[in-house]
């Protein structure tokens, strides 16, 4: 089976309190942060690498961003991809739409059978990604997927719902998932093996490479600015029955302008 | 879910059994030659009713029961042949009584050797127990079982005649109590009360011991090891007769190996004395060594090589290391005194043609009443050929020791057939017999002394 | 990799598991080594862990997750390798290491094991906090960075991020700085010593932290180092100098007992106390000190000293080791090690558990709340009562 997976570096920001919007107003101050593999992206690689354990083919990881992001693809290698591409832009200034057509080109000039892409980022968390490349390449997509079975040339999921249910579906390679964590348990990758992998092959291209401008790929979406929400202190404790309490919840929620 | 995991869950907490292969695995294993058979569950009960019930739940269920203690018999004699649940009863731990006028103890199940003398040594410095040559993790309660010996063998005999008193559960879930302390009374005394015979030599298929009453001997606040050596083995038998007509010495070790080379082919003797001071060792010694030993010095036949103070704890484990292999396995047998050189010539003969350095040894019990002679086959178990070869001369060991008139001391399944084919019928029958009044349902060791 | 492959492989089946591993000083039980006495099952013990992880590397039996977690519940303390009678025990500690090396190369480790390292690799800390963070025990202490002083005195990641241990911390620079020793520490640009990765078995990410301290420690010129754990101590005294690291190391109590003998520090005031002292495993067995601790609580005025039963070689291990005060496998019982070791503390009639490390000291205080013993057993570190006796508050 031959596999390309999508992954991504983010900032580490597990610790709350380290958090600062920058200068800039659109981003956050990242000097003081570490960075890692998107947490999503961790159970991608673990979803082909043990279907190439399974069943053989090829295993290719691409990211689209500058060179501090081959640690992300490095990690990929070790993890057992054959290849890894990197695509030379600076990610953060795009809306995903412009990082699907610039992801759906790579693709298309490769062999697939099965595409992932984690189900969301830790940083921006738009969960498109996916989707967007899927119709842009024409191919079925499933998302949210917690457990993937293949069978020839079809593969079986479930689709992660709400309060446990679980969506299943027959899909026909070749496809699109976006996974879900807890689809396994990702496994430790060492030192030694992040070294060995420093020796495998990593390509670089630009966007020239694929026929594309930065001046070319539309933004459909622009960050205005970030903010921290507001943090109030006011508690509300609804009293009453059932019926009368969940009455009083949603007339709060409707007049507060949530809806 | 496993009903029967979860019915021994709820009689000795979830932390205490498992079923998982990981854990299991390990209770598969006897330490020497025999083959590993899984269990499905392990246990670690920690009181009798746990015993009792877990009992019960197998009798319902016809699950096979195995009692594991120290694991050191190396005979597999709680390898789960059929499966079942093994039962690992070291966490009954407690030393229960000392009772220093009438010189008893009462122990659980799971105490060790090493706790008791430790426990002594601090507590009780005039007390001591017979201590056996296994490791100090082996217990108590399963050296009893099987009709064990220690270094008080010489004055005292067998450790399972030095039993006051048991508490048994029985295959089908009730409690027994033998001796004084089932009639109420302290644990002082087994005789002239109804007698344990049922449980002591019978390898586990007749009940689970759960507690013990074990007579305690006087400790002495010296006491050490003088070595004695002849090269020729016919002289054995009379040394041990004259040293224990003496009346002075503790424990009487005949012992002959191949390692260290310069050893090999002499006999050497550790006999152990006690006193309370230097005028009573050094008349004790005078006894020994001058006036007993002293012939045999003088013809040139015997060298006395010195007496060393305090007792050392001989490390068996050692033995498993001499062919950096892990592992042997000895046949233990009860022979009479005087068939000491042919013991050692015959199993000298059969470790060398397996290619194993031989290592035998005769410890005395009682007045040269009988002795219990063992020979040790080492192996490595990394390579199967040297197991292989150990398997073949235990067996032929087994074959040995009953040829020269002794019986196997604790019989692995191949010595317990030679022992029921010799059997007195009736008295073959009367097992059986018993077996299945106690055992109805057959779950208690089974493979173990079928009788058929 | 094979069995055949395995560094240990004409030596991993010589254990005839006859049991002396769990013993203490004597046999009075079978509770010293940690594992089994948290577990009482026998694949936790010594040999059980060694013949299962043979069973392993030869393919008899598969790996999970929870065969991965009895390799892991072995918390190094040496106890075995100390008590087990033939003659491979110095190897006994290199195979788990091994096997744990091979099962981190397939990356197939226990979940927390695995947190553990990846917290290491991006933050120099096995809890994941900021490195921003590391520094921030040292304020209000007025205690210097190093910038070529005497001592380095190099704190570790308990000592820096533990809140508990952070007191310990403190109060130790607090007792330098009134014997008047120059020291200084890193601080911010303070990284892990390395030793619980290596005991882990991530052998190149230990390498790789051990080369950046030499590197980091040469290039400010350190010379003489003074630890807080006996861990630090160990991995800067026995291993550092494979990677080019030679340094004269000590563990504080060594440092401590200098001052005291030098007049340089006045304990004059005293520590009136009943004491019992537990050995850690990182400085006792592994390094052989068992009195330098000792000393310094004989010189206190006022200090009773009460030996547990079990001491020096064959003091029970807290169950920390092994990266355990984080993983914690052995934690959740009154078996558990850390909860046995303060009811012998409390049987000695002491009302103070005196201790030399971080670790100790963290999980024999919660064992002590866990044991409620709060109310007539304090655990305190060894500088915490030099600091008494010297009149700093």
């Amino acid at each position: 089976m031959d596999i390309v997976a999508c992954i991504k570096r983010v900032p580490d920001t597990s610790e709350t309190d380290d958090i600062k919007i920058d200068a800039s107003g659109k981003d956050i101050e990242k000097s003081n942060l570490a960075f890692k593999l998107n947490d999503w992206d961790e159970y991608v690689l673990e979803t082909a690498a043990q279907l190439k354990e399974k069943l053989g083919g090829s295993f290719t990881a691409i990211s689209v961003g500058p060179k501090v992001w081959e640690e992300v693809l490095r990690r990929a290698l070790a993890m057992g991809a054959d290849k890894a591409i990197r695509v030379d832009e600076d990610v953060v200034s795009l809306d995903p739409g412009c990082v699907a057509r610039i992801l759906s080109k790579v693709i298309e000039g490769l062999r697939y059978d099965l595409i992932l892409f984690g189900a969301q980022s830790e940083d921006f968390g738009s969960g498109q990604l996916g989707a967007m490349v899927a119709e842009m390449l024409g191919v079925p997509h499933a998302t949210l997927v917690v457990s993937l079975e293949t069978e020839g040339k079809v593969i079986h999921v479930c689709r992660e719902l709400e309060a446990g249910a679980l969506e299943a579906y027959s899909i026909e390679l070749p496809a699109l998932l976006t996974i879900q964590t807890g689809i396994n348990r990702p496994r430790y990758i060492s030192l030694g093996g992040i070294k060995r992998a420093m020796k495998a092959e990593l390509k670089v291209i630009s966007l020239d490479n694929l026929g594309l401008s930065l001046n070319g790929l539309t933004q459909e979406l622009k960050l205005e600015r970030l903010e921290f929400p507001h943090r109030g202190k006011e508690a509300v404790i609804i009293s009453g029955l059932p019926r009368e309490s969940a009455e009083k919840l949603a007339h709060i929620l409707y007049s507060s302008g949530i809806f | 879910m496993d009903s029967v995991y979860q019915a021994l869950a709820d009689i000795v907490g979830n932390e205490h059994v498992s079923n998982r292969p990981e854990e299991l695995y390990i209770y598969s294993f006897d330490l020497g030659t025999t083959e590993p058979h899984r269990p499905d569950y392990a246990v670690s009960p920690r009181t009798t009713e746990e015993i009792q019930e877990i009992v019960r739940l197998a009798n319902r269920e016809r699950i096979p029961v195995v009692a594991l203690g120290g694991g050191l018999s190396l005979a597999g004699l709680a390898v789960p042949f059929k499966g079942g649940i093994l039962m690992d009863l070291k966490r009954m731990d407690s030393i229960l009584e000392v009772n220093e006028r009438a010189r008893y103890v009462v122990v659980e199940c799971g105490v060790s050797q090493g706790q008791l003398t430790s426990y002594l040594e601090r507590h009780y410095p005039y007390l001591t127990h017979s201590e056996p040559g296994a490791p100090p993790t082996a217990t108590i309660v399963g050296n009893l079982a099987i009709h064990g010996q220690g270094d008080l063998a010489q004055p005292y005999g067998f450790n399972s005649d030095m039993v006051n008193g048991l508490e048994v559960v029985l295959p089908t879930g009730e409690v027994c109590r033998f001796g004084s302390c089932s009639i109420g009374n302290s644990w002082f005394t087994q005789h002239p009360l109804p007698d344990v015979g049922i449980f002591l030599g019978w390898l586990g298929t007749t009940g689970i011991i759960t507690k013990a009453s074990l007579r305690l001997f006087p400790c002495k606040k010296i006491r050490g090891t003088g070595q004695f050596v002849v090269e020729d083995e016919r002289l054995v038998p009379e040394v041990m007769y004259k040293l224990s007509h003496t009346q002075m010495v503790e424990d009487i070790v005949a012992y002959s190996q191949a390692i260290p080379p310069f050893a090999s082919g002499l006999q050497h003797f550790t006999i152990n004395m006690a006193a309370d001071s230097e005028k009573e060792l050094e008349f004790k010694q005078e006894i020994v060594f001058d006036d007993t030993l002293g012939e045999y010095i003088q013809r040139g036949e015997g060298g006395f090589l010195g007496f060393t103070r305090g007792l050392q704890r001989p490390q068996v484990s050692k033995t498993s290391d001499w062919r950096k292999g892990g592992g042997f396995e000895y046949v233990g047998s009860i022979m009479p005194v005087e068939k000491y050189p042919e013991c050692y010539r015959r199993g000298r003969e059969i470790s060398e043609r397996h290619d194993i350095p031989y290592t035998v040894l005769g410890r005395c019990i009682g007045a040269a009443h009988a002795m219990m002679f063992s020979w040790t086959y080492a192996f490595n178990r990394a390579d199967p050929e040297t197991i292989r070869q150990a398997k073949e001369a235990l067996h032929e060991t087994d074959d040995l020791a009953l040829e020269l008139g002794g019986t196997v001391w604790k019989p692995g399944l191949y010595g317990q057939k030679l022992v029921m084919e010799r059997l007195d019928p009736n008295t073959l029958n009367l097992m059986k017999k018993i077996k299945q009044l106690l055992d109805p349902n057959g779950i208690m060791n089974p493979g173990n002394w079928e009788v058929g | 990799m094979t069995l055949a492959d395995f560094k240990y492989s004409d030596v991993i089946h010589r254990c005839f598991r006859c049991g002396y591993c769990k013993f203490p000083i004597n046999w009075m039980d079978v509770n010293n080594c940690p594992a089994y006495a948290r577990f009482r099952i026998e694949t936790y013990s010594c040999g059980g862990r060694l013949w299962l992880t043979r069973a392993w590397l030869s393919d008899e039996i598969d790996w999970t997750e929870h065969l991965a977690e009895i390799l892991y519940s072995c918390t190094a303390c040496k106890n075995c390798e100390v008590k087990c009678p033939l003659r491979f025990n110095a190897d006994i500690l290199n195979m788990i290491v091994a096997a744990k090396s091979e099962m981190v190369e397939r990356g197939k480790i226990p979940a927390a094991v695995k947190e553990f390292l990846e917290n290491i690799q991006r933050h120099g800390n096995p809890y994941g906090t900021s490195r921003a963070k590391r520094a921030e025990w040292i304020e209000g202490t007025g205690i210097e960075q190093y910038h070529g002083q005497d001592l380095l005195y190099y704190v570790g990641c308990v000592g820096s991020y533990d809140t508990r241990a952070q007191q310990s911390a403190r109060v130790l620079g607090k007792v330098m700085q009134k014997a008047g020793v120059s020291f200084g520490v890193l601080g911010n640009d303070e990284s892990c010593d390395g030793n619980e990765v290596s005991k882990l078995g991530e052998e190149t990410l230990f390498e790789m932290l051990a080369e950046d301290n030499i590197a980091q420690f040469k290039e400010l010129g350190v010379q003489r180092i003074v630890t807080l754990s006996p861990h630090s101590y160990n991995a800067m005294k026995n291993d550092y100098p494979t990677y080019g690291g030679e340094f004269d190391v000590s563990h504080y109590t060594q440092l401590l007992l200098r001052l005291v003998r030098d007049s340089k520090l006045d304990i004059s005031r005293g520590f009136k106390a009943k004491v019992t002292y537990h050995d850690p495993c990182f400085l006792g067995r592994w390094n052989a000190e068992y009195e330098a601790p000792r000393a310094i609580l004989h010189a206190i005025p006022g200090v009773e000293l009460m030996e547990m039963e079990r001491n020096r070689d064959g003091s029970l291990c807290c169950g920390g080791g092994g990266g355990n005060f984080y993983i914690d496998l052995l934690g959740g019982s009154e078996s558990s090690p850390a909860r046995r070791r303060v009811r012998e503390a409390d049987e000695t009639g002491a009302n103070i558990l005196a201790v030399a490390c971080p670790t100790c000291l963290t999980m024999l205080e919660d064992a002590v709340k866990a044991e409620e013993l709060e109310d007539r057993l304090a655990v305190r570190d060894i500088a915490e009562i030099t600091a008494e006796a010297c009149g700093i508050e």
